[in-house]
């Protein structure tokens, strides 16, 4: 009966590329394809060989789900960058060396730069010389940014001497397209992940289950929390002039927990994936909006972005070896790259840019705060100094223009009443109470969390089945809510 | 395959077979009044998601309509030029569009009813029985419709809004009809696609590309620009709408439809 109603042909197109229904670990599909992944893979797992090429292919199929054949682009850049590796490895000269690392570069980021910034580049050479260049209709690969990044950091320590070049390609090819990472990272290193790939250690039930837990955080971050608070945001981001002060706050606060919630999220779902597989992938975000500084605040979002423009941009410019004056250029080169390479505008630029500012001010103000008293109170004003700041500079990571991001600021602080309050608490009661759990659920001690999880991986199967299934039907009842959009609306 | 790895495969098998199943109540599940949703596995693998497509060997009916309901492409009935009781439905949009289509109907002597439900969207015209109540209220034979402007930011619109349209246009049934799309001020996630999806050929006007001068909450036209909205959608219903009434164009200025009804915001 059931079987009589699925439709094959809608099944198969259900199957194939579609540019507007990227493959994402929230998606359905993605689920029915795991749960069909799983058992091949626990299976093949002791038979290294035969679960590499079995990841490969199921890897390259998600990658082609979203991105069709720009999936070759990457097995492409895996090919040719393994090449490079072993050429600069058995390589004795230093001229040849270099060149190999440069055109590696050049291959990677040029594959990026094209795809990322071509239109960006288009739209300011017009802007510039009154040009008319239409923009170019391109498909941007999903997930090239962070695999570029991957690649270029496994070349570039091979070509440093920090690691060996991997002999076996195939586990070059698994590293590369590692369907966990390929979306949005965490941009693990080769040294960390090649090592536990070649040892292939089974997984044991404290990772299958602890990666569950992570993937169900993930989830109720990603799909409940921030596509549901994500709603009054793009109201409100895209039409500012219809806002007041009040409402703007409240959306700029809402993107500040929805950008955290999204992309934590998304992350926590790809180290569980990774976990439930047997890989440990690290951590990427380390509750960040609890940090008291700026530098703190990097220290915690997005680490493995971080620490990767620390290694491989901050310190090769020089980073803090060539004086004070030096030190602070290099900061910000590297922010205003960090921040072009979230997205192809000027608004990002000038993200990266506020922050790159803030942490050169920070330096240089180190010496005079190391010297006050850490108390409750000052820790406080640091927090919300460091918050109120970091939250600022969302404005010009979301807004549509700087227009937009000028009219926002301009609204918050001349439109701003706090007789809006209540009519905001009583119409959008659910966004706002979910707000207040993401902003209490940050500053939960890890230990608790720790607990937590213990307990999970400890609890009966039927418990888990219980939890898991309670999560997804949250999912299912907030994907359908929507966020009232006008107050009320006068003519 | 190891215990913990069968133990993680069989939950996640038998939440999904939960899922599948439940899925098959595709309207949701009314649990002591709360309405537990559904997941849209058997409406994905069904093929009733989207109208069957369009064959060469299809035929019209005697009413010009092709098997899957709807007309050819290109379809036009003759001009009407009887009187009409049209019935203007929508949200806070109307406040500009209908005093303008009122003027139209004074001249060419039709009758207006207006219906302003204010921050409506199609989930609440969808969910209530207020359109057909408002059909047997008012007996309309030409039904204006604008609805959209808030659902422009919808995630998943075309899944989640899909059954409340079809639903709508059901109610509206035989009775000829114009919908109005939203007047966009930012790119939408997929309304427009959706109307015209689900809309008949012909009766849907696409608004997101005209261009406003807009009231200062940055998303409402002006009211001389609403009132230019108005005779665009006049203008084309005329040229190239499935229905086309008389509706000569007046002098310019507002008249006053013979009955305003309004709605408050949905809670």
């Amino acid at each position: 009966m059931i079987l009589d109603t699925i439709d094959i042909t809608q099944l198969l197109s259900l199957l194939a590329f579609n540019r507007d229904e990227p493959m994402l670990f929230t998606s359905g599909l993605f689920w029915v394809l795991f749960l069909l992944f799983l058992p091949i893979y626990a299976l093949l797992k002791s038979r290294r060989k035969k679960m590499m090429l079995f990841v490969i292919a199921f890897s390259l199929y998600f990658f082609y789900k979203s991105s069709g054949l720009f999936f070759l682009l990457l097995v492409a850049t895996s090919i040719f960058d393994w090449w490079v590796a072993q050429f600069i490895e058995s390589s004795k000269n230093r001229t040849e060396r270099r060149i190999a690392l440069t055109v590696s570069l050049i291959f990677s980021l040029g594959i990026l730069l094209f795809f990322k910034y071509s239109n960006f580049v288009i739209w300011n050479w017009n802007a510039l010389v009154h040009g008319n260049f239409q923009p170019l209709d391109l498909i941007m690969p999903v997930g090239v940014s962070f695999y570029t990044f991957r690649t270029i950091s496994y070349v570039v320590d091979v070509y440093k001497g920090k690691i060996q070049p991997v002999d076996d390609y195939l586990d070059h090819l698994f590293f590369l397209s590692y369907f966990p990472c390929l979306v949005a990272g965490p941009i693990v290193r080769s040294r960390d992940f090649i090592p536990q790939l070649q040892e292939n250690k089974p997984a044991t039930r404290e990772m299958i289950y602890g990666g569950l837990w992570l993937v169900m955080l993930g989830i109720l971050k990603k799909a409940v929390f921030a596509d549901y608070i994500a709603q009054y945001n793009n109201i409100a981001f895209g039409n500012p002039t219809g806002y007041t002060g009040f409402e703007l706050l409240m959306a700029v606060l809402g993107f500040t927990m929805q950008i955290y919630c999204d992309f934590s999220g998304y992350s926590d779902m790809a180290i569980g994936l990774g976990s439930i597989m047997g890989f440990n992938l690290g951590i990427n975000f380390n509750y960040p909006y609890r940090s008291l500084n700026v530098t703190e605040f990097w220290h915690r979002w997005h680490i493995t972005l971080s620490t990767w423009l620390r290694d491989y941009v901050y310190i090769p410019l020089g980073g803090n070896r060539k004086g004070t004056l030096r030190q602070h250029f290099n900061l910000m080169v590297t922010m205003l790259l960090g921040g072009l390479w979230h997205g192809a505008a000027w608004t990002f630029v000038v993200w990266g840019a506020g922050h790159g500012i803030a942490l050169c001010v920070h330096k240089l103000c180190k010496p005079w705060l190391d010297t006050i008293a850490s108390t409750r109170v000052t820790r406080f004003f640091s927090w919300l100094l460091t918050f109120s700041f970091v939250a600022f500079l969302w404005i010009f990571f979301r807004a549509n223009s700087f227009h937009a991001a000028g009219q926002i600021i301009t609204n918050i602080f001349t439109d701003f009443e706090w007789a809006y309050l209540p009519v905001f608490l009583e119409r959008r009661f659910t966004w706002s109470l979910m707000l207040a759990i993401i902003f209490g659920l940050h500053f939960v001690p890890r230990h608790i969390w720790d607990k937590l999880r213990e307990r999970f991986i400890a609890a009966p199967w039927i418990v888990k089945l219980l939890l898991f299934i309670i999560l997804i039907q949250l999912v299912l009842q907030f994907a359908s809510a929507t966020v009232q959009p006008f107050l009320y609306s006068q003519f | 395959m190891n215990k913990p790895y069968w133990g993680l495969w069989t939950l996640l098998l038998v939440a999904l077979l939960t899922f599948v199943v439940l899925s098959f109540w595709q309207d949701g599940i009314i649990v002591g009044g709360l309405e537990i949703k559904t997941a849209s596995f058997a409406r994905d693998l069904g093929a009733e998601m989207t109208s069957r497509p369009v064959k060469d060997t299809d035929t019209l009916d005697a009413s010009g309509r092709l098997p899957n309901g709807k007309h050819p492409k290109g379809w036009r009935a003759p001009m009407d030029s009887t009187a009409k009781n049209i019935l203007f439905i929508g949200d806070s949009m109307l406040e500009g569009l209908a005093p303008r289509l009122a003027k139209y109907c004074d001249k060419n002597g039709h009758k207006l009813v207006e219906v302003i439900w204010y921050s409506s969207s199609t989930l609440c015209w969808g969910e209530s029985a207020r359109l057909t109540e408002l059909i047997k209220t008012y007996h309309p034979d030409y039904i204006f419709v604008c609805l959209g402007a808030n659902e422009l930011y919808v995630p998943d619109i075309k899944r989640a809004r899909r059954p409340h349209l079809k639903k709508m246009l059901a109610e509206i049934g035989d009775i000829p009809y114009v919908w109005i799309g939203p007047p966009n001020w930012d790119e939408d996630t997929g309304i427009n696609d959706l109307l015209q999806q689900e809309v008949d050929e012909g009766c849907f006007y696409l608004s997101a590309n005209d261009k406003f001068d807009r009231s200062r909450d940055g998303a409402h036209p002006t009211r001389a620009s609403a009132h230019l909205w108005m005779d665009r959608v006049v203008k084309w219903l005329g040229e190239s709408g499935a229905h086309p009434i008389r509706l000569d164009k007046p002098a310019e200025g507002i008249s006053r439809a013979s009955r305003i009804v309004i709605y408050q915001p949905p809670k």
